[in-house]
């Protein structure tokens, strides 16, 4: 006990800065989620004249009836959700099998392979290039496609798998050959169920991916019928006409628009479902960045 | 099974750089890549010939060194601080709070950035003007704008970092602490001895990573926050926005991909510099 009292000076002052320091950042990390949250409920009359506060003098609903009455919310969800579904499980699915022949051991190519993924890594394609592919080539300007074929396969990503993959022993694969499998029922009915921690966390890697993506969209779509909600919040903090643009051309009669007010309706809109499934993914999260800050 | 990931990589990998051959040529559009005329090197003399390689290039190194520096420098921190609560719950608070802000869009974080910052209505401006020192006018003076993205850099990725860096500290066995305490080193100590020195491979990793890509701007970034703002581009336009304009604005295919071309040298020439010097100086810790 005297030892302990006698050391615990300077230690109680570790304890005090750690704390001190996680509660600051975490405060910092904060307040601007809690500005545009409690933002998109003030009033537009009182955002414009107090600006914005952390706590607002009068709340209001209209910014999110306003947004919710158009029809450009509901489009740009759509949007949103069928490219991160869509893409989510085509990627995981090529990345998954691409993965699996890398980390095989029957397979002699692997390392040409490994290493032509690689290779991307280091060297880009550049922007031309890739603009004149998806756009002159491929023909898919304003299309759902573009927002969804240039991220199947995220050369990370795949090496993660690999690096997990490797782990799980070879004598499952021998036993499943022994008893007649063939290398795609092994995949599919053994190596994937047992390795679906990794799976998860590559799931949120690509769908967060997905979901938050708006410089394919920035490239690719002019249509506003295809855009994604990420795409819908730099129109309205770019388009002058942002009245027309969220009511939809179809709505005759224009209101007055709560500027402001439909830009933090549209983030918390945007944010809301990442925020909400937050608590039981964040796990899965840091499940694969410690995987991933292993070297593989 | 590799295919469909094999014909991703040679389509949308590896045919896009063909799209480096039109650096040397006079493209138009109609005539398509092998039809243009080849034009030597004059779209690099229009590109280097300015001014502007030189500050997008500058612009792109000293942000992402800013970024390297603080970003890292504060997640160690940060994950050293975690690693000495041991309320579980204040602990695991804290942490799912600081990992918040990676989830975010740039274009989310953009929307933050104009409710603190613009001139007329921001917090920050609100705040300064009730303590009388006036309201800076932060969107057209390119000099504070390092430091803004520094910060907003630190706010989006350092709550990330410090979970790796965490997990590398979870990964140092106890006995060594154990023991230290029982020759007598305080916690500080053991935090400079021990838990420091330790996370010095993830460090170096991390390092290693970023330095790789330290001619790559974070264009999401940039673009969503300061966008078309030309009044702040002699701080914040990188080589990503300046090819994205030249592309989407100007219609300039050939100096964007003059520029493009130049990008990917420069980026695969620091990454084999720098995996050959910590080859030889700490071999363990190179990526390949």
């Amino acid at each position: 006990m005297q030892r302990r009292s006698k050391t615990s000076i300077g230690d109680r002052l570790v304890n005090g800065s750690a704390y001190a320091i996680a509660t600051l950042f975490a405060l910092f990390c904060l307040i601007p989620f809690w500005m545009v949250i409690i933002g998109s409920f003030t009033d537009e009359s009182s955002l414009r004249a107090e600006g914005f506060k952390l706590i607002p003098s009068k709340l209001s609903l209209y910014a999110y009836e306003f947004l919710l009455r158009g029809g450009q919310v509901y489009r740009s969800y759509l949007v949103t959700i069928e490219t991160t579904v869509i893409g989510t499980l085509a990627a995981v699915l090529i990345s998954a099998m691409f993965a699996y022949v890398l980390a095989h051991r029957k397979i002699k190519y692997k390392n040409a392979l490994s290493f032509l993924t690689y290779f991307t890594m280091l060297f880009g394609s550049g922007l031309v290039g890739f603009y004149i592919l998806v756009v002159n080539w491929l023909h898919l300007k304003d299309t759902l496609w573009a927002l969804i074929l240039p991220y199947l396969l995220n050369p990370f990503n795949t090496f993660v798998l690999v690096s997990f993959f490797r782990t799980v022993p070879y004598e499952l694969n021998e036993a499943a050959t022994v008893d007649g499998s063939g290398e795609w029922r092994t995949f599919f009915r053994i190596i994937l169920p047992i390795t679906t921690p990794v799976l998860a966390t590559t799931t949120l890697l690509y769908a967060l991916q997905y979901w938050n993506d708006w410089w394919l969209a920035l490239l690719f779509v002019d249509d506003y019928t295809l855009h994604p909600l990420q795409i819908m919040i730099r129109q309205l903090i770019s388009n002058m006409n942002a009245a027309a643009y969220i009511q939809g051309a179809s709505t005759g009669q224009l209101q007055q628009i709560p500027a402001y007010g439909v830009q933090l309706a549209t983030v918390c809109v945007t944010i809301g479902p990442i925020v909400l499934l937050y608590p039981f993914l964040q796990r899965y999260f840091v499940k694969g960045l410690t995987i991933g800050s292993v070297k593989g | 099974m590799a295919l469909p990931g094999l014909l991703f990589l040679l389509v949308f990998a590896y045919l896009p750089m063909v799209g480096h051959v039109i650096a040397f040529k006079k493209f138009s559009v109609s005539k398509g890549i092998w039809g243009s005329e080849w034009n030597g090197f004059n779209n690099f003399k229009f590109f280097f010939g300015s001014d502007d390689w030189i500050r997008v290039t500058l612009n792109t190194i000293g942000l992402n060194a800013l970024f390297l520096v603080f970003g890292l420098g504060l997640a160690v921190i940060l994950s050293i601080a975690l690693n000495e609560i041991h309320a579980r719950l204040f602990k695991k608070l804290a942490q799912s709070i600081i990992f918040l802000p990676y989830f975010v869009s740039w274009l989310v974080v953009s929307l933050m950035v104009f409710g603190l910052l613009n001139s007329t209505n921001g917090m920050i401006n609100h705040e300064l003007q009730s303590l009388h020192i006036g309201a800076i006018d932060w969107y057209s003076t390119p000099a504070y704008w390092p430091v803004i993205l520094t910060v907003i850099s630190i706010w989006k990725f350092a709550g990330y970092n410090s979970i790796i860096f965490l997990a590398a500290i979870s990964g140092i066995s106890d006995e060594l602490y154990e023991s230290a305490r029982i020759d007598g080193a305080n916690r500080l100590q053991q935090i400079f001895y021990i838990t420091f020195p330790l996370l010095r491979p993830t460090l170096v990793i991390l390092t290693l990573l970023a330095v790789g890509r330290i001619f790559y701007g974070d264009f999401g970034m940039i673009y969503g926050i300061v966008g078309e703002n030309s009044l702040l581009y002699p701080t914040t336009d990188v080589i990503d926005t300046f090819t994205f304009r030249a592309l989407r604005g100007l219609g300039d295919f050939g100096m964007a991909s003059s520029v493009a071309l130049y990008q990917s040298i420069m980026g695969l020439l620091t990454i084999l510099l720098f995996n050959g010097l910590v080859k030889k100086y700490d071999p363990e810790s190179r990526l390949f």
